[in-house]
C-alpha cells in the first residue's frame, strides 16, 4: 500500500507539487492521470524516496519514506520514465544485477530470472545484449528488472511508452495478474485509454494537484459528462497536454 | 558510514563486466602503458645511433692533390675512398654521410702557403650525418690550424698570437645526474598512466551513467550512494593499478633493451628500482580514479566529461615539466603533493637512491587522505537530484 500526505515540492519560482494526497491499495492498480508538467513524476519520486519533499509524508507499507528509504526501495519497484539500460549487458545479467542490489538469494534469483522471462515473453532475449533492442523489449527488459525482487508495491512511469498494440496489451495482463496477486500498483500516464482500460482507480493530477479521485464511473459521475475523455477535460479545465 | 561489502562487491562485479566488454576502450586502455618504454627504447637507439662513433667513410675527389691532409685524415680514423668524380650525390642519396672534394688549385696554393679550398658535403636533415660531418669538419680545422702554426713557426712568429684565447669547457653533472635528465619522461609517463589508466571507467561510471539516465532505475534500489560510488571507484582503480603495472613492467624490459653502455649512460633501472618506482606512482591510482570520477560526475554528457578530463589530466604534467626545467633536490613537503611527490621519488630511484620510509608513508597517507575527501565530494554531487535526474 502506498500513502501520500500533503505533499509539496517547489523548484525554485515553479511550484511543482502542491497538496497532493492519494492512496494506491494493496492488489489494485491505480491510475495517475494528468497532462504533461502537472507533478506526477515528481510525486513518484518522491515516493521512492529520491526526492525530498518540502512539505508532507509518503509511507510505503506503513513505513515513512523519509525516516526509512532503504527499507521502502526494498519493498518497492519502480519503472521511472527513463529506461536506462547497459548496452553491454544481456537481459538476464540486468536482471541478476538488480536482483543482487535487492539482496535476492542466488538460487531463487536464477530461478526468477527464467519466470520473468516466460512473463515477459522474452526468453529468446535472455541471454543478448541489450545494445540491439527494440524499444519495446527495451521496456520490457526494464519491468522485469524492478519485478525481480517481487516487490509488494510497483509504480510504472509511462510504462507502456513506445510498445506496440501487442505489447501493450501484453503488459496490461502482466500488471492485471501482479494485482490480483496482491501487489499495489501505481500507474503514471497521460494518455487516457490506458486508465480506462486499466486502472480500479483513478487519481486525477492538473497543476501539482489531485483534482478527482475515484473510479472510471465515480469521476463520470462527478463531472456530470457520459464520456470519461469530456470528463476529464472538465475536471483538469483544458486537455491540453493529454492523449486519447 | 556502513558500507556492505555485498552491494559494493555487486557493483565492482558489475562494472567490471560491463567494462571488459568494450573493447575498444580496453584496447586504448591497455596501449597507452606501452607506448611509453617502446617510444623510450626508440629515442634511444636513434640518440645512440648519433652519438655512437661509427666508422667514418669519406668519398673523397681529388685525393692526390692533397697527400698529407689524406694521410693525416686515415690516421685518425677516416677510411677514405678516392673517387673520380663529384661525390656529392653519394650524400645526397644517403649512401654515405659526409664528402671531400680537394679543389683543383690546392696544390698549386698550398706551396704559395696560401689559403687553399676543401668543399665538405654534408646533410644537416639527418642527424647522424649531420655528426658525422661535424667530426670530419673538426678534424680538417684542427689540421688548419697545426699547418698554420707551423708556417707561424717557421717565419718565426708566435703561434699564440693567432690564439688570444684559450677556452676549456669542463662538465661537471655526474653521470647519473645527466642520464637521468634523459630519462624524465619515464616519472611523466609512469605517473601518467597511474592517473588516468582508468579514464574510461571513470567517465562512463558516471557522466555515461546520466547520459544513459540509469542513476534513477540504480539508486531506486536499497544501495547507498557511497555503496554505488566505492564501487565504482574500486572498479576505477583497479584498472588504473593494471596500466601502472605494465607500465612499470614496460620500463623494466626497457631498462633490459636500452643501449645503456653504449651511450656510457649510468642507470639503475632493474627489477627493485621498477618495484620502487610502481609503489611511487601507485597512490596516484586511487586518487586519479576519484578526481576523475567527481570530475566526470559534473557533466551530463560522455562527450563533455572527457572534455573536462583531457584538460584536467595536463595537471600531473606540470610538476614534471616544471621540474624537468628546474631540477631541484626532492623535500619532505613535495610528498604531500600528488604529482609532485611521484616525479621527485622517481627520479631519484632511477638516480640510484631510495625515496626512504618516511616519503613513502607521507606520499601513501596524504594521497589517501585526499582520496577519501574527494570521494566525499563525489557522495554529495550524487545526493543533488539534479545529477540524478538532470540530463
Amino acid at each position: 500500500m502506498i500513502e501520500v500526505h500533503d505533499l509539496h515540492k517547489s523548484y525554485g519560482a515553479i511550484h511543482a507539487v502542491r497538496g497532493a494526497s492519494f492512496v494506491a491499495h494493496t492488489g489494485r492498480i491505480t491510475g495517475i492521470l494528468g497532462p504533461n508538467g502537472a507533478g506526477k513524476t515528481t510525486t513518484l519520486r518522491i515516493i521512492s524516496s529520491l526526492v525530498k519533499p518540502d512539505k508532507g509524508t509518503a509511507r510505503v507499507d506503513g513505513i515513512d519514506v523519509g525516516a526509512e528509504p532503504l527499507t521502502v526501495r526494498s519493498r518497492l519497484g519502480v519503472l521511472p520514465d527513463s529506461r536506462g539500460l547497459y548496452p553491454r549487458l544481456t537481459t538476464r545479467e540486468h536482471w541478476r544485477y538488480f536482483g543482487r542490489l535487492q539482496g535476492v538469494e542466488r538460487e531463487q534469483l536464477e530461478s526468477r530470472i527464467v519466470d520473468l522471462a516466460r512473463l515477459l515473453e522474452v526468453v529468446p532475449l535472455l541471454d543478448r545484449r541489450v545494445e540491439g533492442f527494440s524499444q519495446g523489449e527495451r521496456t520490457k527488459v526494464a519491468i522485469g528488472r524492478v519485478l525481480v525482487h517481487e516487490p509488494s508495491n510497483l509504480i510504472l512511469d509511462e510504462a507502456t511508452n513506445g510498445l506496440d498494440v501487442m505489447s501493450t496489451r501484453a503488459l496490461r495482463s502482466v500488471i492485471q495478474n501482479l494485482a490480483a496477486a496482491g501487489t499495489a500498483v501505481l500507474f503514471s500516464t497521460h494518455i487516457m485509454q490506458e486508465v480506462a482500460a486499466l486502472c480500479q482507480q483513478i487519481v486525477v493530477f492538473a497543476a501539482g494537484r489531485v483534482v478527482a479521485e475515484g473510479t472510471a464511473e465515480e469521476l463520470r459521475a462527478k463531472a456530470d459528462r457520459d464520456n470519461l475523455e469530456d470528463a476529464f477535460v472538465s475536471l483538469i479545465g483544458s486537455g491540453e497536454g493529454l492523449v486519447a | 558510514m556502513k558500507l556492505r561489502a555485498r552491494l559494493v562487491r555487486a557493483v565492482l562485479e558489475k562494472e567490471i563486466l560491463d567494462h571488459g566488454r568494450d573493447r575498444r576502450s580496453l584496447l586504448a586502455t591497455l596501449i597507452l602503458p606501452a607506448v611509453g618504454p617502446l617510444a623510450l627504447v626508440a629515442i634511444f637507439q636513434v640518440v645512440s645511433d648519433i652519438q655512437q662513433s661509427h666508422p667514418l667513410v669519406v668519398p673523397v675527389q681529388g685525393a692526390e692533390r692533397a697527400p698529407l691532409l689524406m694521410s693525416q685524415l686515415e690516421q685518425q680514423g677516416v677510411q677514405l675512398e678516392r673517387v673520380e668524380t663529384n661525390p656529392i650525390e653519394l650524400v645526397k642519396s644517403a649512401q654515405r654521410d659526409a664528402a671531400l672534394v680537394v679543389s683543383k688549385n690546392f696544390e698549386e696554393r698550398s706551396s704559395q702557403a696560401r689559403s687553399a679550398k676543401v668543399t665538405l658535403y654534408t646533410d644537416a636533415a639527418r642527424p647522424r650525418a649531420a655528426a658525422s660531418g661535424h667530426r670530419l669538419e673538426l678534424m680538417l680545422v684542427n689540421y688548419s690550424q697545426e699547418l698554420g702554426a707551423l708556417r707561424l713557426l717557421a717565419r718565426g712568429v708566435s703561434p699564440e698570437i693567432l690564439k688570444p684565447l684559450q677556452v676549456d669547457s669542463v662538465e661537471v653533472s655526474s653521470q647519473q645526474k645527466r642520464s637521468a635528465q634523459l630519462l624524465n619522461v619515464v616519472p611523466l609517463l609512469l605517473m601518467l598512466s597511474a592517473f588516468v589508466g582508468g579514464m574510461n571507467i571513470a567517465i562512463d561510471a558516471t557522466a555515461g551513467e546520466r547520459e544513459r539516465g540509469s542513476l534513477e532505475p540504480l539508486l531506486n534500489n536499497p544501495i547507498t550512494r557511497a555503496e554505488v560510488i566505492v564501487g565504482k571507484w574500486l572498479t576505477t582503480t583497479s584498472s588504473s593499478t593494471l596500466v601502472a603495472l605494465i607500465s612499470s613492467f614496460g620500463f623494466l624490459i626497457a631498462g633490459f633493451l636500452l643501449p645503456l653502455e653504449e651511450l656510457d649512460i649510468k642507470l639503475y633501472l632493474g627489477p627493485a628500482q621498477a618495484v620502487r618506482m610502481f609503489l611511487c606512482a601507485l597512490p596516484l591510482a586511487p586518487f586519479g580514479a576519484a578526481l576523475q570520477m567527481l570530475v566526470a560526475s559534473t557533466a551530463r554528457s560522455f562527450k563533455e566529461a572527457q572534455t573536462y578530463l583531457n584538460l584536467l589530466n595536463f595537471l600531473p604534467m606540470m610538476p614534471a615539466m616544471f621540474l624537468m626545467l628546474h631540477p631541484s633536490d626532492a623535500a619532505s613537503w613535495m610528498a604531500l603533493i600528488p604529482t609532485v611527490a611521484q616525479v621527485t621519488s622517481i627520479v631519484d630511484i632511477l638516480e640510484g637512491e631510495s625515496p626512504g620510509l618516511l616519503r613513502f608513508g607521507l606520499m601513501w597517507g596524504s594521497t589517501l587522505l585526499y582520496t577519501a575527501v574527494l570521494l566525499w565530494g563525489l557522495s554529495r554531487v550524487l545526493e543533488r537530484e539534479k545529477t540524478v535526474f538532470g540530463r
